[in-house]
């Protein structure tokens, strides 16, 4: 065969070597999967947390002793400002779902009036009816309920805004 | 390559190697310029400057809690955002942030049941829609099944989930967390965050000649004859390494819903007292999954077909592992636009022609 040739000592170094790290991954990759190996690992995982635990109360111990801010301090303080942050988001929610309900009123009012003058010239009060009052929908359930459908609130308000 | 020309360059292909390992967080990820559209806690919504949108319903993508979402945004010229912006769509972004010891008690309840919904309603105002379509990848998929699952009314259109777990029996993971002697309590209450370096270890460790050797191994060669390859290498190997906490409320929650009691595919997974029902989803879904995935296998996945009741169900199966399908060097020509086909026309004002009937292909 023409396109038949020799491998060089080169390429069968090469060859072995790429099967042997083949069949070691595979190896490992079956050691790994054993469940003595999940044990294995669930033991040293505790073990790295109870030594952690251990570690992270001495220093914080030292430094409260030495009067500084300790990682729980900071922790503390910072838990208090994500508990600001969560108050500030019910609020924005809430004014936005007010912001709409008032951007909806007011569409409904032009469309109210626009009727009005419009049927004014040939009838009479054609208004009267009952013309899309603001509907929050579904989406427009309280802050704290932000959760289903909230995502569709007042988007129609959106060029009132 | 003779062996002795190997030997000749073998000193500058050790220098040029080093420099590639020492420079990797160097690398630019994630540089698409983009809005920060709303902000609450450790979450970011963004929204990718685009001129050239033509799509109107936006496209939302949602990762994982483990490592940082800018793998949808790897680096120029391979970068899933930039794909999609290139072709019309509008896309927004949330990030989960780098959580810390004082979001320790964020459990998959506060993302699925807030965060999630109220980056939704960020993105539809942002973008002055009714509907969208959310994209998740391996946890982001399971946080949009929670999602869709749990709210009665919501305004996903479309769900396309990347390498999704869905049911955890006899993956390796189960095999290493779902047993009684390893004790998510424990752990939890140790680490208020769970250290990413961990997790990451974790993962690595379920290919550990691969990850830890093959890798390596591959650049060199690259390196020695020449074609390092290093803007890929360096992307990639910066965004690996870039592991932020996990929360230890939403870490236990993960671990025992999803390993160890499996509770996503048997519908036991409760949420603000309300039982997610993955039979409540009838979106449009899109469901990619990875041949050699050893994450979220497609076994793993494909139970999900029997429990959605959507009638448009699309399922992509294709060789490559749980990253290297989005983000590897052939999935721009390979998977990328097969997504946007599956996108374009559940993209458009209307549905005509989508929910027309039964729709399921594989």
């Amino acid at each position: 065969m023409a396109d038949e040739r020799r491998s060089s000592p080169t390429e069968d170094v090469r060859r072995l070597y790429e099967e042997a790290e083949s069949r070691s991954a595979q190896a490992f990759e079956e050691v790994v999967s054993r469940g003595s190996f999940g044990e294995l690992l669930a033991r040293m995982t505790e073990n790295v947390v109870a030594l952690t635990k251990i570690s992270t109360d001495v220093f914080d111990l030292m430094l409260r002793n030495l009067r500084l801010a300790g990682r729980q301090d900071i922790t503390r303080l910072a838990r208090q400002l994500a508990r600001t942050e969560d108050k500030l988001e019910m609020v924005l929610q809430e004014v936005e779902r007010l912001a709409d309900e008032l951007g909806a009123e007011a569409l409904a009012g032009g469309a109210r009036g626009g009727r009005r003058s419009s049927a004014n010239g040939r009838a009479g009060s054609a208004g009267s009816g009952s013309t899309g009052s603001a509907s929050t929908g579904p989406g427009s359930t309280g802050p704290g309920s932000a959760g289903p459908g909230s995502a569709g609130s007042g988007r129609g308000a959106r060029g009132a805004k | 390559m003779n062996v002795v020309e190997q030997l000749v360059r073998a000193p500058v292909a050790a220098v040029q190697f080093a420099n590639i390992l020492l420079t990797q967080d160097d690398a630019k990820v994630g540089v698409t310029p983009k809005d920060v559209v709303w902000t609450h806690r450790k979450t970011t919504l963004y929204r990718y400057r685009s001129d050239r949108r033509r799509h109107p319903v936006p496209v939302l993508l949602v990762f994982a809690l483990i490592n940082r979402p800018d793998i949808f945004d790897l680096r120029p010229g391979n970068s899933f955002v930039e794909f999609l912006l290139g072709e019309g769509f509008d896309v927004f972004l949330i990030d989960w942030g780098y959580p810390d010891e004082e979001d320790s008690d964020f459990g998959l309840e506060e993302y699925v049941c807030d965060e999630l919904p109220w980056g939704i309603r960020e993105a539809l105002r942002e973008s002055g829609q009714d509907e969208l379509t959310l994209l998740g990848w391996c946890i982001g998929g399971a946080l949009c099944l929670m999602y869709g699952g749990w709210s009665q009314d919501n305004p996903v259109r479309n769900m396309a989930l990347l390498t999704t777990p869905v049911d955890t029996s006899g993956s390796l993971y189960s095999t290493w967390v779902a047993r009684d002697s390893f004790d998510v309590e424990y752990v939890a209450d140790g680490f208020k965050a769970i250290p990413g370096q961990a997790v990451d270890w974790a993962n690595k460790l379920m290919k550990p000649v691969t990850n830890y050797w093959t890798t390596y191994r591959r650049l060199w060669d690259g390196v020695l004859a020449g074609e390092p390859r290093r803007d890929a290498y360096q992307a990639m190997a910066r965004w690996v390494a870039d592991n932020p906490p996990f929360p230890a409320a939403a870490y236990r929650d993960w671990i025992t819903w999803m390993y160890k009691e499996n509770r996503l595919v048997r519908g036991r997974v409760r949420l603000r007292r309300r039982r997610v029902d993955l039979g409540r989803i009838d979106q449009s879904l899109l469901i990619v999954t990875a041949g050699a995935d050893h994450i979220a296998p497609p076994h793993g996945t494909k139970p999900l077909l029997d429990l959605v009741c959507s009638e448009d169900i699309t399922c992509i199966d294709r060789p490559g592992g749980h990253i290297g399908l989005m983000a590897g060097s052939k999935s721009r020509s390979e998977i990328w636009p097969d997504i946007v086909q599956w996108l374009e026309p559940r993209s458009q004002s209307t549905r005509e022609g989508i929910r027309s009937g039964n729709n399921r292909t594989q």
